[in-house]
């Protein structure tokens, strides 16, 4: 076919269209065949095709032929989104010998054939886009990715068992790791455990070797009672500020001989222990847990009458042998650069408060699960002893599931771990106890390996099971039976009738959410969050620990409600990503920044506010805009709001967006 | 030995168009979340006298089973304090579909005659669209007149000491334009005449 020369002003322009049918994804709803052929019949199109799946092989060296055959110059692909295969049809195009950036991509499946419903509406709207990609992409100029060395270490946010695997994985493989805690100790709710499902593994026996790793490894530097409070920087080169929470103890020389504790003033704890649930007291000075990683003791500034102005004859700090304690220890700061960062900040338990028929908080033998875990272990407020507040030991226990969870007045989700925590707790209450124990349910949902298994186990122990949300916990007794009792009402939906279960002990199983500060973190981190509050991974799939923001992966609950496997799991995914990271070197930076015309730029600073990335800076010598390239994500906020013009951002300078819009408004 | 009273239900037991009928009226519309959990059964304070708990009736509705949602006692039991609703965790208008039921029962006639929650309830309604007020006393006396009237002789010592402290009164009331109100009742789908 004798082609019409068709030009840019520059050079002729000698375009390749390709139209993908996805299968029947897009095929399905528009006709592809007459998109090709109205794209033939537009100005500087020489090669117009539709194919089966263009992502394919076959389909990606029909483009590599056809531009050394044809001479094309410039690619436009109608296909999927280009978050799926924009590179893989870059990389085709630089393939074929010309620049990756005289390609174009159309999106007609997510924009088009998979919301429409009317096919030959949703034909022409192909055909309106396409030929707007057409008039576009013949202003398309050769652009470069830029290269950056990656900082060979990593930020990891949060000390739980996510925390701690990555740091370990990371470290394994010789990588410098910061590891930052906001707590005295790390260890995480995993170390608040006595036993993990399905196997009862002591929790202590299986995390504290790996904390004494952590606390002892050269590779990683552990900053516990700490908090990120700064990141800048983009992927490859962040850097980072941390807040060192005053301890009052000079950790260097602290030994953890724990000599302080011993002489303290108050011969008894005197503020509630964070550690037990509040389930004893502990003092001022105190250490978390007697394997606390790093072992040093810290003063609570609350609750010492000292720090509190009062007057103390200051005990502790005689009989500390070293000279450790320093009442004048201020709060500071260390500022670091990583190359990528692991955010593990975890999860908090649901407020069982916030369901008052429960009575959480009203009466005194109704607890949360986590202070039955605190019960249970031997290294626990009662050494393990399953008691009442009164000391009585419970002869009857329900255990209700689903407390915020599977819940449109509080929580939606399903918190995952709350089943099998709960079997967890009604084994070693009954252990513990012998005490009759009644599990109130909705679903039983014990999937993962071995736990269904545990379930049939407690099952067959004679655990009671009554499947029914319950409705009410309450001590006005209607019986005899029921007299000083908690009485457990509910539908029991198997049986199909109403029953009051009069028991000593009620235990909620909280379910799990976001931290309270997720989203000051999330903004930090410039990540988002799920409708939720959990952090966002990229992709539910093939991304879950990758997010929007590169260079910043996120693993065990912070993205989401999970148990200990599936949350090492993840973390070992992360550390193993941010290795790739930083083993490659270098990353590539994409060229569609934004760039300052000097003659133009008035100097005006509208640009530099409103920059999300921090990218522009004025040069006060020239009096203009300076945009730093390798901040710069592209965003265009800056080219919007230049009042002069001055701003253009690569791959959407004005010509090549008035283009689109003109073809695109031309078909009709 | 006592009969069985249990039968085995079949596919033709079912009114598949039933669900969607319910669904479609007001508050109905999340009835196809229920997970079963019992809340609402546990709540109500009168499931006890209900030969099917609300919790099945959610559960015969969205199947279908019309005849055994329409000729329970539940939907006549029933007193509208909305705690299900209230408690319900998945926000399931428990009482709407109640009462979404309650008027399905009168429409196609199945409403017993001995109970007198509809007789209240349809002369509750057409008193308001009448005068725009609820006038006790005649209310009452309409209640009883159709439900039974021996049942009002027995009631009468209880309505005098009512009427002496002031809770009870024969007095009519009215609105200055109820013709204004029919119009708008009138006109409400679901409502009018």
């Amino acid at each position: 076919m004798e082609h019409e020369v068709h030009t840019n002003g520059k050079e002729e322009v000698r375009i390749g269209f390709y139209i993908c049918h996805c299968g029947s994804n897009i095929g399905g709803t528009i006709d592809v065949a007459a998109v090709a052929d109205y794209v033939r019949t537009l100005p500087g199109v020489v090669v117009s095709k539709d194919y089966k799946y263009m992502c394919s092989n076959a389909g990606q060296d029909m483009i590599v032929e056809d531009i050394e055959i044809n001479r094309l110059n410039r690619i436009v692909v109608a296909a999927c989104s280009p978050l799926l295969h924009e590179k893989t049809f870059r990389s085709a195009t630089h393939k074929g010998g010309i620049n990756p950036f005289f390609f174009h991509m159309v999106n007609i499946r997510e924009h088009g054939s998979w919301v429409h419903e009317d096919k030959a509406l949703a034909t022409e709207k192909a055909k309106a886009v396409a030929r707007g990609a057409v008039g576009r992409v013949r202003f398309h100029k050769a652009l470069e990715k830029r290269k950056e060395p990656v900082t060979q270490s990593v930020l990891i946010v949060g000390g739980g068992i996510a925390g701690i695997q990555a740091a370990q994985t990371l470290s394994n493989a010789g990588k410098k790791v910061y590891l930052v805690e906001r707590e005295p100790t790390i260890g995480g709710h995993m170390a608040l455990f006595d036993k993990t499902f399905p196997t009862l593994d002591c929790a202590a026996c299986i995390l504290t070797p790996k904390m004494t790793d952590i606390g002892s490894d050269p590779n990683i530097t552990l900053w516990s009672y700490a908090e990120v409070v700064d990141v800048k920087g983009y992927v490859g080169n962040f850097t980072a500020q941390i807040r060192h929470k005053p301890r009052y103890i000079k950790e260097d020389l602290c030994v953890g001989c724990l000599d302080c504790i011993d002489n303290c003033v108050f011969k008894q704890g005197n503020t509630d222990d964070e550690f037990n649930q509040s389930l004893s007291k502990r003092k001022p000075v105190y250490i978390p847990f007697p394997q606390a990683v790093p072992k040093l003791v810290v003063i609570d500034p609350e609750a010492c009458t000292h720090l509190n102005g009062g007057k103390c004859e200051q005990s502790c700090a005689t009989a500390c042998e070293r000279d450790a304690i320093d009442f004048n220890q201020k709060e500071s700061f260390d500022d670091i650069e990583v190359g990528t960062v692991i955010v593990t900040t975890g999860f908090k338990t649901f407020d069982a408060a916030r369901k008052p028929l429960y009575g959480y908080g009203r009466y005194d033998n109704v607890y949360t699960a986590l202070e039955v875990e605190r019960l249970v272990t031997s290294s626990g407020p009662t050494g393990g002893e399953v008691v009442l507040r009164d000391g009585r030991r419970p002869k009857t226990v329900a255990i209700v599931h689903c407390v915020g969870s599977r819940d449109h007045q509080t929580n939606r989700w399903c918190s995952r771990v709350c089943c099998m925590y709960s079997l967890k707790l009604a084994h070693l209450i009954k252990e513990h106890t012998g005490a009759e124990v009644f599990n109130f349910y909705i679903d039983m949902r014990c999937a993962g390996k071995g736990y269904e298994e545990f379930y049939e186990r407690l099952l067959e122990e004679g655990n009671r099971f009554v499947r029914g949300r319950v409705a009410e916990v309450t001590d006005v007794p209607v019986s005899a039976e029921e007299e000083g009792k908690l009485v457990v009402k509910v539908e029991d939906s198997l049986a199909g009738f109403v029953r009051r279960i009069p028991v000593d002990m009620v235990v909620l199983s909280t379910g799990l959410e976001p931290r309270q500060d997720a989203s000051n973190v999330r903004r930090m981190f410039n990540i988002s969050c799920s409708s939720e509050g959990f952090f966002l991974e990229r992709h539910p799939k093939l991304a879950p620990i990758s997010t929007t923001t590169d260079g910043v992966f996120i693993a065990g609950c912070c993205q989401g409600p999970k148990d200990i496997p599936d949350t090492v799991a993840q973390a070992g995914f992360a550390a193993g990503e941010a290795m790739a990271l930083l083993d490659k070197g270098f990353v590539e930076m994409e060229p569609m920044t934004s760039f300052v015309n000097e003659e133009l730029c008035s100097g005006c600073k509208t640009c530099i506010g409103l920059c999300p990335f921090s990218a522009i800076t004025r040069d006060d010598a020239k009096e203009v805009a300076v945009i730093n390239p390798v901040l710069c994500k592209g965003c265009g906020v800056c080219v919007a709001a230049c009042p002069s013009g001055a701003i253009t951002q690569n791959l959407f300078e004005d010509c090549e967006i008035f283009a689109e819009i003109e073809e695109v408004l031309a078909h009709a | 030995m006592g009969s069985i009273q249990r039968e085995i239900r079949l596919e033709s037991d079912r009114d598949p168009g039933f669900a969607d009928e319910i669904r479609s009226m007001p508050g109905c519309e999340h009835l196809d979340r229920c997970i079963q959990c019992a809340t609402c059964s546990g709540v109500c304070p009168l499931s006890v006298y209900m030969d099917h708990t609300p919790r099945r009736i959610m559960e015969l509705t969205r199947d279908g089973f019309k005849d055994d949602v329409l000729r329970s006692n539940t939907i006549w039991l029933c007193a509208s304090c909305y705690e299900c609703q209230a408690e319900c965790p998945m926000e399931v208008g428990v009482t709407d579909v109640m009462v979404a039921l309650k008027n399905k029962a009168i429409a196609s006639g199945v409403a017993p005659k001995d109970v007198p929650t509809p007789v209240l309830a349809r002369e509750f309604f057409r008193m308001v669209r009448e005068t725009g007020r609820v006038s006790e006393g005649k209310l009452v006396q309409r209640l009883y007149l159709k439900t039974g009237p021996a049942k009002f002789f027995g009631m009468i010592g209880l309505g005098r000491d009512l009427m002496r402290t002031g809770r009870f009164s024969l007095r009519s009331e009215r609105m200055k334009r109820p013709e204004d109100l029919q119009r708008v009742l009138d006109g409400t789908p679901g409502v009018g005449k």
